[in-house]
């Protein structure tokens, strides 16, 4: 049965905070913006004349 | 923003971090072996009397590979469970991808953004609604669970695994319906996601059209992006990613609002429901909103202004160094996001899937790939390209 499964840190997992190292969704989130950030930042150091 | 999400909580993402290298240097590794060296002996091999057969024929490069390598870790290397070493690495696939998506928005301009997503708005709206009924009407049909019904709408409407999840308190979803919901919309979207760039190949399609395609016919946002990068590596303004994406990234928007209209029928017809979260859709749109949309939103918005130079327009000048390099960069995040994504996916699970779940789910994904085809074919002379 599905419900004996469920719970894995799978795709198909109900609990989809086991596939993140944050402690959410939102959390996440927030994290991609600051590494969005910092990659922009530094590829803009990079390629300054 | 609150320093708990930099910290992740009580349990700390970043005491958490220095646990995620090495399954972080497994996931470069492989994506610098297929980059470096698999890749390029793709090109050069001489198979069936053709040069570069893999490549022009079945069409692989790295990021179906780079899929294909994270499911054989875990599917055939590790028997089926990421090792407790590389687990958290692993972890961080959806950081990935999701810094990917915002890093995409340099592919557009405001004005782009418009006139895509008006149609974008269009297509992603109606079958959306249309997903939704279709469930309920088989769900009333096949006599399936009213939970199991709710959860399946937005799974097979929206994006599949969030909006599944995002459902389930909603409609008082059991971790069951959550799971052969999740099983059968992952089953089938696995499926689209390799076909899908054999069709797009085998009919000529354009960026333009397949992008359209598969950013309206494919259920879940990491196949999505999987789907249209195999279709074509490139990342530039036109490819079939910045297509598809600007769909997807309206269908992950609807999220908060298919959650307040499934939930509403749910409230209609349930009896007994007093488990379920009565939520108003301004505390869904709150909730629910995926916030790393607005990074998507500042970086077209930069890009607009110019803080990035020349973006490479057909028939403009050429793209700006920054800009390259931002492009070069994607490739390879949005590479190891999807090596991190294959890692995720467990074959045996797709076992979860069956019964009515899976026969409703298959008839109404089947029937949306093959609708969102033909209303693409139909109305590809209105495709405005960006």
């Amino acid at each position: 049965m599905a419900e004996e499964r469920i719970g894995s840190e799978t795709v198909a997992s109900a609990e989809k905070g086991k596939m993140t190292l944050f402690r959410d969704d939102r959390q996440e989130d927030w994290g991609a913006i600051i590494l969005a950030t910092l990659v922009v930042a530094l590829i803009i150091v990079l390629t300054m004349k | 923003m609150s320093d708990a999400a930099v910290s992740g909580g009580g349990s700390g993402f970043l005491q958490k971090l220095p646990g995620a290298i090495p399954g972080l240097v497994l996931i470069v590794g492989t994506m610098v072996v297929i980059r470096y060296w698999i890749e390029p002996w793709m090109s050069s091999a001489v198979l069936f009397d053709q040069k570069g057969w893999l490549v022009k024929v079945v069409h692989l490069n790295y990021i179906l590979l780079g899929i294909i390598f994270g499911m054989i870790y875990r599917n055939v290397i590790f028997g089926g469970k990421l090792p407790n070493l590389f687990v958290d690495g692993f972890r961080l696939s959806r950081l990935f991808i999701k810094t990917g998506i915002i890093l995409l928005g340099s592919l557009y301009t405001v004005q782009a953004i418009v006139q895509l997503g008006a149609i974008a708005i269009f297509l992603i709206g109606g079958f959306v609604i249309l997903s939704v009924v279709m469930v309920l009407w088989l769900g009333r049909l096949f006599s399936m669970d009213r939970s199991m019904t709710g959860v399946l709408a937005n799974a097979c409407s929206i994006c599949g695994v969030s909006a599944a999840i995002a459902t389930a308190p909603a409609v008082e979803a059991k971790p069951a319906h959550v799971a052969y919901a999740v099983a059968t919309i992952l089953g089938f979207g696995i499926l689209t996601m390799f076909i899908s760039p054999f069709i797009g190949h085998a009919l000529d399609l354009t960026d333009l059209q397949y992008g359209a395609w598969v950013g309206t016919g494919i259920l879940n946002s990491g196949q999505v992006l999987a789907a249209s990068l195999a279709f074509n590596p490139n990342i530039a303004p036109g490819t079939a990613v910045s297509v598809a994406e600007i769909w997807n990234i309206m269908r992950v928007i609807s999220i908060p609002f298919a959650v307040f209209a499934v939930t509403v029928w749910y409230w209609a017809g349930a009896q007994g429901n007093g488990g379920a979260e009565r939520k108003t859709i301004g505390q869904l749109f709150v909730e629910k909103f995926p916030v790393f949309v607005l990074g998507f939103l500042v970086m077209v918005i930069l890009t607009s202004i110019g803080a990035f130079g020349d973006v490479g327009m057909k028939g403009g000048p050429a793209a700006s160094a920054t800009i390259k390099m931002l492009r070069l960069w994607m490739t390879w995040i949005f590479g190891i996001g999807l090596v991190g994504l294959g890692g995720y996916i467990d074959v045996r699970e797709l076992a979860q899937a069956g019964g009515t779940p899976l026969k409703v789910g298959l008839i109404v994904g089947v029937t949306k790939y093959v609708l969102a085809l033909l209303v693409v074919l139909a109305i590809r002379d209105y495709l405005v390209a960006i």
